[in-house]
Order: C-alpha cells, then sequence, then structure tokens
C-alpha cells in the first residue's frame, strides 16, 4: 500500500464511518454529489485554463438546460436516449454481464425502424396507431436478436462479450454506413449518405407545438419504472441479480447462468434497439451516419453513476441531457467550445470509478 | 522458560460504529510460547488478530514488540516486524502458482528479513537459513521459486504441489501454502487462525510437531481454535475472549474443558441426546459406478458406489481434498458426470434445478461463495434456491408480504444475528451467515440433505444447533448425508460411516470405536490391520 497523507486516511476514515452509520443516505445522496461536486470543480479548472469564468459558464449551462420550459423540454428529449440505453446498461451490469454493445443495438434498431417507416410502411395503411407499435415491436425484436448474438457466443463458446459487443458495434456502425451510402435505405436521390425522411405516420407526435416533447420520454420512464419492479419484486429480477451478484451461489440455488445470460442479453438489447428507434422516430426523421454521438457508451457512465438501479437512471440521463443541452448554451453565450462537455462527462466517468473503489473497501471492511 | 514478552497489547480497544469489536483487552505474548485464544464466533478473536496483524488499527491503546510501541498502518509494517499470519480466509492469488504465491511473499519482504530483532536477543541467521535457496534479485526464475517451495515443504513437512495454481487447490492444500508463505519470511510472532480445521488427525499431529519445533525455535506463536482438546494439547498459555473482552487469562492445565467452555459461552454445555435409528430399506439417494473428474482434469472420484437410506445419516470422512467436495458437488448436478448415475427417490434429475426440486438440501462447503450472496439481505439469502422461490411467488411476482413472514420466522428459529431481515448478509459474521444456509436448506426438511463441512468455523452452541437440526430430520425419516473433515462430528453424528480417500469410499462404521484405525483409513491405508 503507497503512503498517503494522514489527512487523506483520516478524510477517507471519516468518510467510511458515515457510510457505515447511514449506507443508503450514502449511496444514493452523498457519493452521487461528492461525484459531481469534484467533476464540476475540475472541469471548472479546465474552463478556467482556457480564459473563461467557469461560474458564468455553468450558469449558462443551466440556464439553458433548466431555465425556461422550453429548456427543460429539450433537456428532457436530450435525456430519452440517455436514459433508453442506460436502462439496457443497467439491466445487463446486473446481470454480471459487461454488455458494451448498447451503441450497436442503438443503431439497429434506428436502422430496423428507417427500413419500416421508409419501405415497408409506405405499404400499410396510414394509421399511427398501427404503424407506430409495430415499428417499436420491430425495434425490440431486432434488438433482441442483436443481443442472442454475443449471449450465445459467451454461453457456447465461452466469447467475452466486451470483446463480442465492441466488435458488434463496428458490425452496426459500418452496416448502417453501408445501408444508407449506397445501399438500399440511401435516399432515393443518392445525392447524400442519409435515408429518405420516414413516413409521416410512423413519426412519434409531438406534445406540444413549440418544442420538441414526445411520447418517446414517457414510454422510457415508465419502463424505468417496470424494470425496477422487475429487478426487485420478481423472480426473474432475483435471479438475475443472483447471477450477478453471486454466480456459484445461483448456480448452487439450481438457477441457469446461461439461461439467465441470454435473457438479460435479448433485454438490454431490445432496451437500447427501442431507444434507437425512438429517437428516429421521433427526432430526426432521416437515419444519418452520425446518428448517435455515442450514446450507447455514454449509457455506460450514466448506469454506473446510477449505480445501476433503473430509477436513479432516470436522474443521471437527465444530468447527461442537461450536459449536453447545457453545452450548446455554453457555446452560444459564453463561448466555450462543446468539447468541455464531452470531457465533463468523461470526468464524472472517471470519478465514480474513483468512488467506486472506496465502495470496495467498505465490503472488504465488512466482510472482515 | 523465560517470561520476557515479545509482544504486549496495552488496554487495546477497536470499535466499528456503533460496535465493540474489542472491550479494552491487555495481553501478553511470551517468546517462545504457544499461546492459544479461545472464544466464540464473534467474540473479537479475529479482530484482535487483525490489529496485531495491522489490518486494523485499534481506536484506542497501544501495542509493543520487544518492548517498542509500534504502530501498524499495514500487514506490510507487522511483517517488517516480524508478525505473520495465516488467515481462516486465505489471501493466496489464486490465478498464480503455489511456487509463485511463496515467492511473491520472499521477494516482497526478503530485504526486511533480518532486521526483525534490532536488540539482537535473537540471532536472525540462526542455522539452516544460510544454506536457503535464495531468489534473484531482478528477474523471477521458475526453477528457484520452486526450489524455495520445496525446501520450506521438506523442513516442515508441509507437502503440497509447488508447480499446482492455486485456484486448483483443495481448502486444506490451500492454507498449507498460507503456513507455507508465513514461514517463508521467516516470521518470530505466528498467527494462526483456525489453522487445524482442514486437516485429519494424522496431519494435526505433524502439524503439532511444526509447532513445537518452531516453539523450540523461540517463535511464538497465536493460535485460535475452537477446538478444546488441541489447545488444551498444544498449548502453554490460554487466553479466552468473549463478547470482545478478555475474561480468563492462564497457564493450560489450569481449567478443565468443561470450564473453559463455561468461560468461551457463560454457561455449560449439554451434550446432544442421540437415539437409536429406525432402520428402514427405502432408498433415497443411490450412486452407483459414478466417476467424475476434478478441476484439473484429473479423476477425483472413482467408481464410487452408495446408497442412503430414509432415517439415517451418513457420514463421510476424510481429509481435505480427497474427491469429498466433487462429489458433493455431482450430486448437486454441479459438476459433470463422467460415467456412471446418481438417482434420487428413484428419479434421474437432470440439472441442479431438476434436483433441487427432488426435494434435495444442499450446505456447500464454502458459504461465502455458494452458500449465500454477500449483498443481498438476510431475507433475500433465505430465498436463494429454486424451490424456495418458486412458492413464493405467483406469475413470477415475488410476494413482499410472506418474504419477510418467512424470514423473519426463520430469523427467530434459527436465531440470526442480528436479527434485521433486510441487512446485507455480508455485514453478518460467519456464523450467522451459516445459519442462513442451514434455515433455508433444513427448514424445508428436504427428504435428502447434503451437508459438506456444516460446522467449519461455528462456534460449539451454533454447531450443535446444526447437528440437532441434522438429527431432527433423521427423525422424521429423512435422509442425511453428511460429508466432513472433522472426525470428531462424523463419529457422533452418523449412522454409518465412510472415509474417502483419493477419490474412494471405504466402509468405516466397524472402526467407529477405533481412532488409529480410521485414521489410517484416512491416510490412505485399506489395511486397517497394518
Amino acid at each position: 500500500m503507497p503512503n498517503f497523507p494522514d489527512s487523506y486516511l483520516k478524510a477517507k476514515h471519516y468518510y467510511l464511518s458515515i457510510m457505515e452509520k447511514s449506507p443508503r443516505f450514502f449511496q444514493w445522496i452523498v457519493t452521487p454529489s461528492l461525484i459531481l461536486c469534484g467533476a464540476f470543480f475540475v472541469n471548472g479548472i479546465i474552463i478556467l485554463l482556457c480564459g473563461y469564468n467557469p461560474f458564468q459558464a455553468y450558469v449558462a449551462a443551466f440556464e439553458g438546460s433548466f431555465g425556461s420550459p422550453r429548456a427543460i423540454g429539450e433537456t428532457l428529449v436530450k435525456s430519452t436516449p440517455y436514459l433508453m440505453t442506460g436502462l439496457s446498461v443497467a439491466i445487463a451490469f446486473r446481470c454480471g454481464i459487461w454488455n458494451i454493445g448498447a451503441e450497436g443495438q442503438f443503431l439497429m434498431g434506428a436502422l430496423v425502424a428507417t427500413f419500416f417507416g421508409t419501405k415497408i410502411a409506405t405499404l400499410l395503411p396510414q394509421s399511427t396507431w398501427i404503424s407506430i407499435p409495430i415499428c417499436l415491436l420491430l425495434a425490440v425484436l431486432a434488438g433482441g436478436l442483436w443481443g442472442i448474438i454475443p449471449a450465445v457466443l459467451k454461453v457456447a463458446r465461452g466469447v467475452n462479450e466486451v470483446i463480442s459487443t465492441i466488435m458488434l458495434n463496428y458490425i452496426a456502425i459500418h452496416f448502417v454506413s453501408l445501408m444508407i451510402d449506397g445501399g438500399p435505405l440511401q435516399e432515393a436521390s443518392r445525392t447524400g449518405p442519409q435515408s429518405d425522411p420516414i413516413a409521416q405516420w410512423v413519426t412519434l407526435p409531438r406534445l406540444f407545438e413549440s418544442h420538441r416533447v414526445h411520447p418517446g420520454i414517457g414510454i422510457a420512464v415508465v419502463l424505468a419504472i417496470i424494470l425496477t419492479f422487475v429487478l426487485f419484486r420478481t423472480t426473474f429480477g432475483y435471479q438475475l441479480r443472483a447471477v450477478g451478484e453471486g454466480a456459484d451461489a445461483a448456480k448452487a440455488a439450481g438457477f441457469s447462468v446461461a439461461y439467465n445470460t441470454i435473457r438479460v442479453f435479448i433485454l438490454s438489447g431490445a432496451l437500447a434497439a427501442l431507444g434507437g428507434a425512438i429517437e428516429l422516430m421521433a427526432l430526426t426523421p432521416r437515419l444519418t451516419e452520425n446518428f448517435s454521438p455515442g450514446y450507447g457508451y455514454t449509457a455506460i457512465a450514466v448506469a454506473l453513476l446510477a449505480k445501476l438501479h433503473p430509477l436513479l437512471t432516470i436522474a443521471t440521463a437527465l444530468l447527461f441531457g442537461a450536459l449536453s443541452k447545457g453545452a450548446f448554451a455554453m457555446e452560444a453565450e459564453v463561448g466555450i467550445s462543446k468539447q468541455v462537455t464531452w470531457m465533463m462527462q468523461a470526468t464524472i466517468l472517471l470519478f465514480v470509478i474513483g468512488f467506486g473503489s472506496l465502495s470496495l473497501l467498505q465490503k472488504h471492511h465488512q466482510t472482515n | 522458560m523465560d517470561t520476557e514478552s515479545i509482544l504486549e497489547l496495552k488496554n487495546i480497544t477497536k470499535r466499528f460504529g456503533n460496535l465493540i469489536a474489542v472491550d479494552n483487552v491487555n495481553f501478553e505474548l511470551h517468546a517462545g510460547e504457544i499461546h492459544a485464544i479461545l472464544g466464540e464466533n464473534g467474540a473479537g478473536k479475529s479482530t484482535l488478530m487483525n490489529l496485531i496483524y495491522g489490518l486494523y488499527q485499534p481506536t484506542d491503546g497501544s501495542i509493543h514488540i520487544s518492548g517498542i510501541q509500534k504502530q501498524f498502518r499495514s500487514p506490510r509494517d507487522a511483517i517488517a516486524n516480524g508478525v505473520g499470519m495465516v488467515h481462516q480466509h486465505f489471501m493466496l492469488v489464486e490465478n498464480l502458482t503455489v511456487a509463485e504465491n511463496i515467492a511473491l511473499t520472499v521477494a516482497k519482504f526478503s530485504s526486511r528479513v533480518g532486521k526483525t530483532h534490532p536488540r539482537g536477543e535473537i540471532n536472525p541467521s540462526h542455522k539452516g537459513n544460510s544454506n536457503k535457496p535464495k531468489l534473484s534479485k531482478f528477474r523471477y526464475k521458475t526453477d528457484e521459486a520452486i526450489q524455495i517451495t520445496e525446501s520450506l515443504s521438506q523442513q516442515y513437512g508441509l507437502t503440497v504441489d509447488p508447480t499446482a495454481l492455486v485456484r486448483s487447490l483443495s481448502v486444506g492444500l490451500k492454507q498449507r501454502v498460507e503456513i507455507l508463505k508465513a514461514l517463508a519470511v521467516d516470521a518470530r510472532i505466528l498467527i494462526l487462525d483456525e489453522p487445524t480445521a482442514v486437516l485429519s488427525p494424522h496431519e494435526v499431529t505433524g502439524f503439532f510437531n511444526i509447532l513445537r519445533k518452531l516453539k523450540d525455535d523461540n517463535r511464538s506463536i497465536l493460535f485460535i481454535s475452537h477446538k478444546m482438546k488441541e489447545v488444551l494439547e498444544i498449548s502453554d498459555r490460554i487466553t479466552v475472549l468473549r463478547h470482545g473482552k478478555k475474561v480468563y487469562n492462564g497457564i493450560t492445565g489450569e481449567l478443565s474443558t468443561r470450564e473453559l467452555a463455561r468461560e468461551m459461552i457463560g454457561e455449560e454445555v449439554t451434550e446432544i441426546e442421540r437415539n437409536q435409528n429406525i432402520i428402514t430399506n427405502d432408498i433415497v439417494l443411490n450412486i452407483s459406478n459414478l466417476t467424475i473428474r476434478g478441476n484439473r482434469d484429473e479423476i477425483t472420484v472413482k467408481d464410487l458406489n452408495l446408497k442412503t437410506f430414509r432415517g439415517e445419516i451418513v457420514g463421510i470422512a476424510g481429509v481435505d481434498g480427497n474427491g469429498q467436495r466433487e462429489l458433493a458437488e455431482a450430486i448437486m448436478g454441479l459438476r459433470p458426470i463422467l460415467s456412471g448415475k446418481v438417482e434420487i427417490l428413484g428419479n434421474q434429475p437432470i440439472g441442479t434445478r431438476n434436483i433441487r426440486q427432488c426435494s434435495v438440501g444442499y450446505i456447500p462447503e464454502d458459504r461465502r461463495t455458494m452458500g449465500i450472496i454477500t449483498s443481498f439481505s438476510i431475507a433475500e439469502n433465505l430465498l436463494l434456491n429454486v424451490p424456495h422461490l418458486d412458492n413464493i411467488s405467483k406469475w413470477t411476482v415475488i410476494d413482499q408480504t410472506s418474504k419477510f413472514k418467512t424470514a423473519k420466522k426463520l430469523i427467530d428459529n434459527y436465531d440470526i444475528r442480528p436479527p434485521n431481515a433486510s441487512i446485507p448478509a455480508a455485514a453478518l459474521s460467519g456464523g450467522n451467515q451459516q445459519k442462513i444456509v442451514l434455515a433455508r436448506e433444513i427448514s424445508p426438511q428436504p427428504d435428502l440433505l447434503v451437508a459438506v463441512n456444516p460446522t467449519r468455523g461455528l462456534d460449539i452452541s451454533a454447531a450443535q444447533y446444526v447437528h440437532k437440526n441434522m438429527l431432527t430430520q433423521r427423525k422424521k425419516n429423512k435422509s442425511v448425508l453428511l460429508i466432513s473433515t472433522e472426525l470428531d462430528e462424523v463419529l457422533k453424528m452418523s449412522d454409518r460411516l465412510y472415509v474417502m480417500s483419493r477419490g474412494k469410499l471405504l466402509e468405516a462404521t466397524s472402526h467407529r470405536d477405533d481412532i488409529a484405525a480410521l485414521g489410517l483409513l484416512m491416510t490412505g491405508e485399506t489395511d486397517t490391520n497394518a
């Protein structure tokens, strides 16, 4: 063990002792707050070094994301893909499955929605009530199937899912490019690498005239609540957590690790794909190459910051949505580049990991 | 013997939150003595040892080594001051070989050996040390590490394959590696946390000879054990802890076993009543020609036949690592069967799930990884098997009211402490964790109970409770298969007795009064007249 200064040891000791006394309060409130404060502080320094006033920047970011009903609406819109992919990652990680493939699953969902919205929906009656459910269902099926691939590789051949899902991400990204750049899904005029807009009756309607708030946000929140129930109140969730937190004990109890791995991968893939479909159907009528700015990867931070709890994921997704909305405001009003936001997200992730090791420390503390 | 104290604890107190684990303990360890620490689970023995070993820092009080006050911030400091420890839960690198584990310790601390006794009371370079093989400084060489390991093994009679991966070793062998590790850094004060729990009687005798050798070498040994007989046999002095306080300290032999037990638990120990069983012909478990492979693809169980009947406890004794764990895992469907078959109540269920549904209870060897999930609450751990989960749920939704009702009932019946269904199992002591497993596996009164070392690490009253429950099972005309490395337990409990040795079952019921013959069977001798 390295020799830490006394002050650090004292602070750590203090932290751990409070943690022991009220672990819940700590887990849900104090630790996430400390992580955020730390990240804001570090980024504040960076903003300062760039020659801007960090307070001014943060105020602008806050106003830009929560300052008006319109801003709040836009923040909600931006949060939805984070929430869907975050839920996907949280469910998988809970089961001890390191699914890094939310990005690919997200894209496959969007791709299927595009295919349906541009090619199939035109053949069906022009009804929102028929087309939208079918489209969402197809995306869910596609995501589930995409999730089965790494699941089967893992169960049957022992392939590490981190590797297989990252590879599948590349496949998905380039498959999307192929489809919309010279492929069958490219727009009819063949001018750019993008698809035709999806049919009017496949787009998710806006709830208000003035901004882009759409019913997909509600779907995502309801899913988060349902998943919380599934995770903590059903035998499926119980087995899933048992496999994730004690695979040997789960096996001895008679739960099948393989079966649960496949189930969870399907669910995880379906959630991310649904997120992709919603994003496409609500916001961008066309599928483009930069459709996802890495939602599936950021989702890992979203889920980890939420301690893999679906309800908390709502909050962390909102935070990430606000950060990306706030980034526009910072750029517009203070002139700071949007890159700062990406740094912010990365810093948060680093802090999450740092504090994660502290709670591991606490586990060690308890078992001894 | 000189009474110079090599280690002294003054008014040591250790608090965890509101819990006082060690309460104002004064303690003195003399040079060249074997000092036993007795106490129930949760009495503070392990905490006290961890304080000496630098894993914990005392809330209050001071530690003195050879009269000099010391502060151990980490085990590194303790080791540098000549304190070595063999933990109950092993601290080994599972993915390295035995030799690599030893080399790791030697390399890390070799520069410190010899500095342990600045005042020079003890000559650090005692004989035998000079011609010991040494490690190269910068490069790791496999054969050097193997040499070191082998020379240590031979010196102390602790045989173990230096090239084996630690991961693949049985609990008993892992412990040998731990002991070797402590000896490898030439510890002057050796803390042994329940070292004999996994050794056979024969090995214990050998082990005690080692301890005596170490003692003659003027090393001091702190010996933690539940086994009164061993403590009386090996120790020079005894300290008894109860609820974190020192309640007795004296020379071995002053108090009788019974008096010591009373000091430990504060009340008289009662012997269990054991009635004659009703012999039946109802086969519950029928194993025929069973052959299983172990973790390293070696055949660990060969052509094994075993029948258990209703209303009896069948005991399998034997030294750890002779195929007992693999046998239990194969019965539970956790390990593939190479050939032969396992029938339960006339069926041949495939997979743990189906086996569980045939009314089979299982108390696994390693409760911390197989018996419970430490991050789960007590209530959740009490649901941890297929039939329980199916019973308590409707349309896959777990009924919360009956979940907590069941948990409360089991917590009361099995005296699980603290009696709070929603705290995580990690916060419980080992004994209470084991009670969770017992409550879950025994309470449904399974037709077959497979119990592997069910009382390992439990204190006297808890162990007695386990035994009482097994006898109740027997009385209710159920079948119990008890696999244990503790000969006393198997002798006391079983109606029919086997010894498992090198993957074979040897009939031993006829030798139950002849410990020497049993010992021979356990070491692999089939001719008990030899």
